[in-house]
């Protein structure tokens, strides 16, 4: 037996792939609820009607799709020019805390309040993501490492500010600053926590940025970078500034997502690990199994958040711990990455 | 045969009867409640609640973050819930919002202090227990140091240790206590390390405000004592465990539940509704085990340390000491906040004669907001009122 490497499988073999892998992560995650009492079919026929046959679910879903699509169309152009941003989670945070700060301290008028929030909190997203990239691009850190540790120093960034010199005088002592004024707030739909111009934002710039990536010369450059850095600095493509405007790009993505949490769902900066909520991680698999188009990230942003909010479905509907859930989106994982090999490789035997 | 007939019928409507009359609550727990802390604890509540009130059904949520609360009391309600609590400080808005839309549905806050026709607030209140471990510590200690290993410095944290170190005070006039804040309600690492930092500045008596054992595990390795906290914590080391803070959150459930079933509590009058249970009321308890209240092991040394009851003027043992105390708290005749108490600055915070009130209309003033450090205090000590 040996694998033979398919460089371009057809559509066709790649959407089976995924189907089957679907099926195989239904099937075990299967077992799991029949080992816990639950009967498969009741729980996914719970998790459906949970999800998308409920419009409090819609909202559910919505809800978490926007961070994840925000910061997964950032991540699959960055990964695209090899930059592998694990810090969305800082980022978020990071973009969070600038648009509090302006919420908070800056009195602007109702229709500038926002997007001057929206502009603070993507600066400082992309700022954070710069000091990594100027480490790559200037001394050749990996930004894998880097990265990594700015989340922990946003985190108690943020931690420093609520418990300290930002902390709310309404608040009887407790972490949070004050709430913001009304005209930092987003509008959300109706009795939901979707707060849609973030939506709306995030689907644009994840079309934006697939047209920035496949009809640009920038993408172009971004995407010689990704694919071969040593034939990109011979036809004369700079490197190093290629990968910092990747950076900035992320980085500003999942700023962004920062400021459309706390102006909506928040409407305060607190705790950065009640903000964030590991979308930061999360939005790498979106990334991942968006396959370096930004414009897919919309889809696979969608698809996740539906894997979490049926999570909590199911975490209510059946009282399962919450580890469960986790495990259930792992399998799900696991085994539409393991499906990419599939969709890549083919199985021959004999000689 | 008819009548055969008539008595299933009867059974039959009967048993739907009680089967529709009973009474839904659902609990939202902020974290696991494997955690052996917290949440853990308001499950055994829930659970009590359910043995003792054969009408009562529940549901629960564990670890749901702070943000992602009404949308789970959506899903609560929809899944036929009546009375909804809701167990961490950062719900308070999110409660809020969703009793404005769910109107019919009854909330209960635990922590917070926003009420609303159909939101009541509750709390099991800790001071007086931390004040008689506080007695226990300052006789016990040899070094005059006693450690504590603090969560995050908010209101109810801080009081807690003033509470303790009046106690320590009381018995012990010249005795420091130590603080370290680690910053996480569920942290046995950082616990761990504090306690071990606390040992090495000399420290012989520890308290703490954490989820898990992990103090008195770590001092332990030094046969120093350690009070536990919040679960029943002697079994992790029955000879170096004095005694504790126990929580009976039950006892609030079951009167809130009992009054909401007999029509006391609607959804039109909760905005009065606050539970700051103390010993009194049974919501806390004395004890590293529940039923003893100072482990047998350290009573001949408490009988044995001779202090004078600043009350009555009179020669005890502290041993007696707690015990009156204990009594007189169970009794409601006594309070740790009972003035003169100066701040660790010298800033009178009560005066001679007066109990500190639990809430007042000046933040800072009373027992839910204070901030100020009482004497003995040392450390760092985040919003410390400058007047």
């Amino acid at each position: 037996m040996r694998l033979e490497y398919l460089p371009s499988p057809s559509p066709w073999r790649q959407a089976a792939a995924v189907a089957l892998a679907i099926l195989a992560a239904l099937g075990v995650a299967g077992l799991v609820f029949w080992a816990y009492g639950v009967p498969p079919l009741t729980a996914y026929a719970t998790l459906l009607r949970g999800t998308l046959a409920d419009p409090n679910g819609w909202a559910e879903v919505l809800r978490r799709a926007i961070p994840l699509i925000l910061v997964g169309a950032g991540l699959s152009l960055a990964f695209r020019a090899q930059f592998y941003n694990i810090g969305a989670e800082g980022q978020i945070a990071i973009g969070a805390t600038a648009a509090a700060g302006v919420a908070l301290f800056w009195p602007i008028e109702a229709p500038w309040m926002l997007p001057t929030m929206f502009l603070a909190g993507f600066l400082a997203g992309a700022a954070y993501a710069l000091v990594a990239a100027l480490l790559r691009a200037g001394l050749g850190v990996n930004e894998i490492l880097t990265t990594l540790m700015l989340n922990y120093i946003a985190y108690y960034l943020v931690q420093y500010l609520v418990q300290g010199p930002w902390r709310g005088r309404s608040l009887f002592g407790f972490a949070f600053t004050d709430p913001f004024p009304p005209q930092a707030v987003l509008p959300t739909l109706p009795g939901t926590l979707v707060h849609w111009p973030t939506l709306v934002l995030g689907v644009l710039l994840a079309l934006l940025l697939q047209f920035l990536l496949s009809r640009t010369t920038l993408g172009f450059r971004l995407r010689v970078v990704g694919a071969n850095p040593q034939a990109a600095r011979y036809v004369g493509i700079p490197v190093g500034p290629t990968l910092l405007v990747a950076a900035l790009i992320t980085g500003g993505l999942a700023g962004l997502a920062g400021v459309g949490e706390v102006a909506s769902i928040h409407k305060k900066l607190l705790d950065s690990s009640n903000i964030t909520l590991g979308y930061g991680f999360s939005a790498i698999i979106v990334a991942y199994l968006a396959r370096g188009q930004p414009a897919w990230a919309i889809l696979t942003a969608f698809l996740m958040a539906v894997l979490f909010a049926g999570g909590d479905v199911l975490k209510v509907a059946f009282q399962m711990p919450f580890r469960v859930m986790d495990v259930f989106s792992g399998l799900f994982l696991l085994f539409l990455i393991a499906s990419d090999f599939f969709a890549q490789h083919r199985v021959r035997w004999g000689r | 045969m008819k009548k055969t007939l008539f008595l299933l019928l009867a059974v039959w409507v009967v048993g739907f009867g009680l089967a529709q009359d009973k009474l839904k609550a659902c609990w939202i727990y902020v974290g696991p409640i494997g955690d052996y802390g917290w949440s853990h604890a308001h499950d055994v509540g829930r659970k009590e609640a359910m043995k003792a009130l054969p009408w009562l059904e529940t549901a629960y949520v564990e670890s749901v973050p702070e943000a992602q609360v009404e949308p789970t009391i959506d899903k609560l309600v929809s899944e036929g819930c009546k009375v909804i609590f809701a167990t961490s400080f950062g719900y308070m808005d999110g409660v809020l919002n969703a009793a404005k839309k769910y109107p019919e549905v009854l909330f209960g806050h635990a922590t917070g202090y926003k009420r609303a026709p159909n939101v009541m607030t509750y709390l099991a209140e800790f001071n007086e227990v931390y004040y008689l471990n506080g007695l226990i510590a300052g006789a016990l200690t040899k070094s005059g140091k006693v450690g504590y290993v603090a969560a995050f410095p908010i209101p109810e944290v801080k009081r807690h240790i003033s509470a303790f170190a009046l106690g320590v005070r009381e018995v012990n006039p010249r005795a420091t206590i130590n603080v370290r804040w680690i910053n996480a309600w569920f942290d046995p690492a950082k616990a761990t390390e504090a306690t071990n930092a606390l040992m090495a500045q000399g420290n012989d008596v520890f308290a703490f405000t954490e989820d898990t054992p992990a103090v008195i595990q770590a001092a332990a390795k030094r046969n120093l004592p350690a009070f536990g906290h919040y679960s029943p914590m002697q079994k992790f080391s029955p000879k170096t465990v004095p005694s504790g803070q126990l929580v009976r959150w039950e006892k609030i459930y079951i009167d809130f539940l009992s009054k909401v079933r007999n029509g006391t509590y609607t959804n039109r009058n909760l905005d009065k509704v606050d539970y700051w249970w103390l010993l009194k009321e049974g919501a806390v308890e004395l004890g590293g085990e529940f039923g003893v209240p100072i482990n047998p092991a350290f009573v001949p040394a408490l009988k044995a340390k001779r202090v004078t009851d600043k009350l009555t003027g009179k020669q005890t043992t502290v041993y007696d000491l707690v015990m009156a105390r204990y009594e007189a708290m169970k009794a409601g005749k006594f309070s740790p906040f009972t003035g003169p108490i100066r701040d660790r600055n010298g800033i009178l915070r009560v005066p001679a004669g007066q109990v500190y009130p639990i809430y007042s209309d000046k933040p800072g003033a009373n027992q839910a907001s204070m901030e100020w450090a009482a004497p003995g205090i040392v450390g760092q000590w985040p919003n410390e009122p400058k007047n």
